[in-house]
């Protein structure tokens, strides 16, 4: 168990860098979910810090130890891959014992400590069968449970849930959770969905374009986005925005001249004039009679263009500045394509962004 | 990050470079070099006398290279169509047969094993006028003469294409057979559906599909397309009177024979471009067909 | 006249049988008539009118060319086959190995040149046995190599390396490069990831490369006729010709030498059939 380090990281092919120098600090024992679109460094991030990809510039450290130049053998990491990466010839013991037998450890202790993992993982009936003879979600469990035999400094998942069906993830989610509680030892996770990285997180790492946009809590990310591309990647459904200006009095003017109070603290922070994108989030919004926006809220009125309806709730959405809206309808009733309903805003909770930096104001 | 002098990838594919530079590339240099002499391997000290393109000029006017250089050809294409034809048929065939498919496959299997040397010797034993199984089987159905198989210039052809095509039609059956048990079955059925006749159907989906297997018979067959050599040189040697001669007989009597090195190395080229242009052909359709079904999967 | 369409069903599936027949016939019966002709004296084989019917099955042709007198048709096989053994197992073992760093180089690594390099080797395959026997003839005469096994162990390497490479590369291909890694974290070396894990998937192509080698060195007689002169190195395929002379072929030892040079041959196929075609396929489709 340790400390990871990432001091000015850079991933270079050839002219092309895919990695712009990155900094992070990981605390020992700590849960973080590298998030980002595909193609944002995060797997090679990880890689890098796994021994699989060199490191064109810059340092990582696990421990005190610079790693570098370490091969990955030598970094005392155990790594979970997106296929599992079973090997297909070895029976699930010899796949869990395979790196204890590679480092050349007295039977009895590999069996011990093989039972021990399999034990965690439920895995005591599985032991003789090839991994070909397994269901995905077994597999899934292997892989891991290869990993945790090593006792290993750090775990690296490379998305590791994304080929398994939508009712076996949210339940291998569930036992990550578990298992890092039970093992407590630093975990760096890679995904592309944020609402398995805000579920597994203690902190996330977001990630665009072979940089990091913002690091924190994720219900610090999800409440303080940091700029309009983290604000529009985090959260289910995605937040609605709109353009506009901010102006002298108080408000914003949004393109479709309707003004919006601002408050007063916002108003304070933004001078006027500034061109800004609004954003707000569909749990911000609220139905005319399906509940309270709170006492800085504003009505609008909109036409509903779709409703779907999930049970406790409906979304609903519409067209509101030149954007597809959508709003959560708590304690639903149906709605008709084309009905006329009134919204209230919770001006408490919108965001604006500087139209240009997407910096969030 | 330490340098390394040699990457990984280089320093595995060293020792294949240096074999393949030591024992094909320097020697074919060497050949070249000597194809611009008049070398002899009885007179060493024609060696060193340069004569440039003096032994090319010499084969373009001679009759009998122009001769064996165009009955290889026919005989190359003739071979190679028709064992590919062939080839599709028996794959066909054994693809529909519902028993005993593995049996048949390594049936099927068989001539690949035959050294070219023994297939030649194997076929010349048939084909013998006095005693071949040919003539005595004909002879048993009450054709009376002995037809000289190996001595008349067409029949002796036609012998050794016959030998030719035993040899090597099974390479294309095997693939093909393997591209058939890979078909899906999924567009063949949505043909049926669509209306298509069981020839149609064949014509527009399972061909295309298998083009890709053909062509990979044909690049590894066109590898090996000298192998013809082994057949004939025991079969007839190039005889009688050079009527079934070949470019590599011709070659090889011409360096071995009369030992004149240097006109048999510039012949050695001429069938070395032959070569190369049989491979380059068909890789180049096998790349297309990989294209092509790559885009459709 | 209308046929039905049931019985027309029945007509091809008979066509179909018969179709298969006549053509597996066509492959076993010269192959067939070779065997049995080795087991025949030569009265039945020389014989005019035919007979067809084998009346005398015996063992006259193995014992002749077995035997240690020229005269009655002895040829040193055992110093043949001997060379043809060592000629092409050793030549086999040393191209797979360089062909396994060959074509794991190939499927495992991007590098400038990787697909000219690749052409480069295939095409050093298509030059005509014959034609490289030229120059080899002088070099080999020059290094003193010519008629040794040595030479030919040589020249064989360099003849399989091509399609060996080409195979592996097809198989490694098939593995995970994942898998490798995964080992690489569990704390194997770079090679204890390829020789635990990498190789074992790969074995049954390596398998069939190695088989495929084989039988290019066991049965290859261009390069072998004019590069090999003694018994201490002619291979059993350029021993073939022994039989034959100025005017007159001994057709029943010829047969017996032949069955003898097609045995490990076909016991070697038959052990690894399935591993050849999947070889030959994949290998070309995926790769």
């Amino acid at each position: 168990m340790a400390v990871v380090t990432l001091e000015k990281v850079v991933k270079r092919y050839g002219p092309l860098d895919v990695v712009h120098g990155i900094d992070l600090d990981i605390a020992h024992g700590e849960f973080v979910v590298l998030v980002g679109p595909s193609g944002c460094g995060k797997s090679t991030t990880l890689r890098m810090i796994a021994g699989l990809e060199d490191i064109s510039d810059g340092t990582i450290r696990i421990g005190d130890r610079v790693v570098n130049d370490l091969p990955p053998r030598d970094r005392n990491v155990s790594m979970v891959f997106q296929n599992y990466a079973l090997y297909p010839h070895m029976n699930v013991a010899e796949n869990l014992g395979f790196s204890l037998k590679i480092a050349n450890r007295p039977k009895d202790e590999i069996t011990q400590r093989v039972a021990e993992a399999a034990g965690i993982l439920g895995l005591d009936d599985l032991m003789d069968r090839l991994p070909g003879q397994l269901s995905g979600g077994q597999r899934q469990r292997v892989a891991m449970g290869r990993a945790i035999v090593r006792h290993p400094d750090v775990f690296l998942f490379d998305e590791p849930l994304s080929n398994l069906d939508a009712k076996l993830r949210t339940q291998m989610r569930t036992e990550i959770k578990k298992l890092h509680q039970k093992v407590k030892t630093t975990v760096i996770y890679v995904t592309h969905d944020q609402i398995e990285a805000m579920t597994l997180a203690d902190r996330m790492v977001i990630m665009r374009g072979g940089q990091i946009e913002q690091v924190g809590s994720p219900m610090d990310i999800f409440h303080n986005p940091a700029n309009l591309f983290v604000a529009q990647f985090i959260g289910s459904p995605p937040m609605n925005l709109a353009d506009g200006v901010v102006t002298d009095a108080k408000t914003v003017r949004l393109e479709n001249g309707m003004e919006l109070p601002l408050t007063a603290d916002m108003a304070g922070r933004v001078a006027a004039g500034t061109a800004v994108v609004m954003g707000i989030r569909a749990e911000e919004m609220v139905f005319e009679g399906h509940g309270d926006a709170g006492a800085q809220s504003t009505r609008v009125d909109i036409t509903a263009s779709l409703s779907e309806p999930l049970g406790n709730e409906s979304l609903v959405f519409f067209e509101f500045c030149g954007r597809e809206w959508v709003c959560r309808m708590f304690d639903p009733r149906p709605v008709e394509p084309g009905e006329s309903l009134g919204v209230h805003l919770n001006m408490d909770r919108v965001h604006l962004f500087d139209k240009t930096t997407e910096i969030r104001l | 990050m330490k340098r390394k002098i040699l990457s990984p990838p280089v320093l595995l594919l060293l020792p294949a470079m240096i074999i393949i530079v030591a024992v094909i590339l320097l020697p074919l240099l060497l050949s070249l070099y000597t194809s611009f002499t008049p070398f002899k391997l009885t007179r060493p000290d024609t060696f060193y006398r340069f004569i440039g393109l003096r032994n090319y000029e010499r084969l373009f006017t001679d009759v009998y290279f122009w001769a064996a250089f165009g009955r290889t050809f026919v005989v190359l294409t003739i071979a190679l169509n028709v064992e590919m034809m062939l080839g599709l048929g028996l794959a066909l065939l054994v693809n529909r047969a519902i028993a005993g498919q593995r049996t048949l496959r390594t049936i099927m299997m068989f001539p690949m094993m035959f050294s070219p040397i023994l297939v030649g010797f194997q076929f010349k034993f048939l084909f013998n006028d006095n005693i071949g199984l040919v003539n005595n089987a004909l002879q048993s159905l009450g054709i009376a003469q002995a037809i000289p198989w190996l001595v008349d210039e067409y029949l002796a052809l036609f012998a050794i294409l016959t030998a030719e095509i035993w040899s090597s039609t099974s390479i294309f059956a095997i693939l093909i057979l393997a591209g058939l048990m890979a078909i899906p079955r999924d567009p063949i059925e949505a043909a049926k559906v669509d209306g298509c006749t069981v020839w149609q159907t064949f014509r527009h989906i399972t061909l295309p599909y298998l083009m890709p297997f053909m062509f990979i018979a044909m690049t590894i067959r066109s590898l090996d397309i000298a192998r013809a050599y082994d057949i004939v040189q025991i079969m007839t040697a190039g005889g009688p009177a050079r009527r079934t001669e070949l470019l590599w007989t011709l070659i090889s009597r011409t360096g071995y024979v009369d030992a004149n090195m240097g006109l048999a190395n510039a012949m050695a080229y001429i069938s070395i471009f032959l070569s190369i242009f049989f491979t380059w052909y068909f890789f180049r359709k096998l790349m297309a067909a990989r294209r092509y079904m790559g885009g459709a999967q | 006249m209308m046929v039905s369409h049931a019985s027309r069903k029945i007509l091809l599936k008979w066509g179909r049988w018969v179709g298969t027949f006549v053509a597996m016939s066509l492959i076993c019966i010269p192959g067939l008539w070779i065997v049995l002709s080795s087991f025949r004296p030569n009265v039945e084989i020389l014989s005019k009118p035919a007979v067809w019917i084998p009346e005398n099955i015996n063992l006259d042709h193995y014992r002749a060319i077995f035997s240690s007198d020229p005269g009655q048709g002895a040829v040193p096989v055992w110093n043949y086959f001997q060379n043809s053994m060592i000629i092409a197992s050793t030549s086999t073992l040393i191209a797979i190995i360089i062909g396994m760093a060959g074509g794991y180089a190939f499927a495992r690594y991007r590098f400038r040149g990787k697909n000219t390099l690749f052409l480069g080797f295939m095409l050093s395959r298509t030059v005509p046995g014959i034609a490289l026997s030229l120059p080899l003839f002088i070099v080999y005469a020059k290094l003193g190599i010519i008629d040794t096994e040595f030479g030919m162990i040589l020249i064989y390497v360099a003849l399989n390396l091509p399609f060996t490479i080409w195979l592996i590369d097809g198989f490694f291909r098939q593995v995970p490069e994942e898998l490798g890694q995964a080992a690489q974290i569990d704390g194997c070396t770079p090679w204890q990831a390829f020789w635990h894990v990498e190789f074992p998937l790969a074995k049954s192509g390596v398998a069939s490369a190695a088989i495929f080698a084989f039988l290019t060195s066991w049965n290859e007689f261009a390069l072998a006729s004019q590069l090999t002169r003694s018994t201490g190195s002619k291979t059993l395929p350029v021993g073939l010709l022994d039989f034959t002379s100025e005017f007159t072929i001994n057709w029943g030892g010829m047969c017996a030498l032949a069955v003898i040079m097609i045995v490990p041959a076909l016991l070697l196929t038959f052990v690894v059939q399935k591993h050849l075609v999947a070889g030959l396929t994949f290998g070309g489709v995926k790769g």
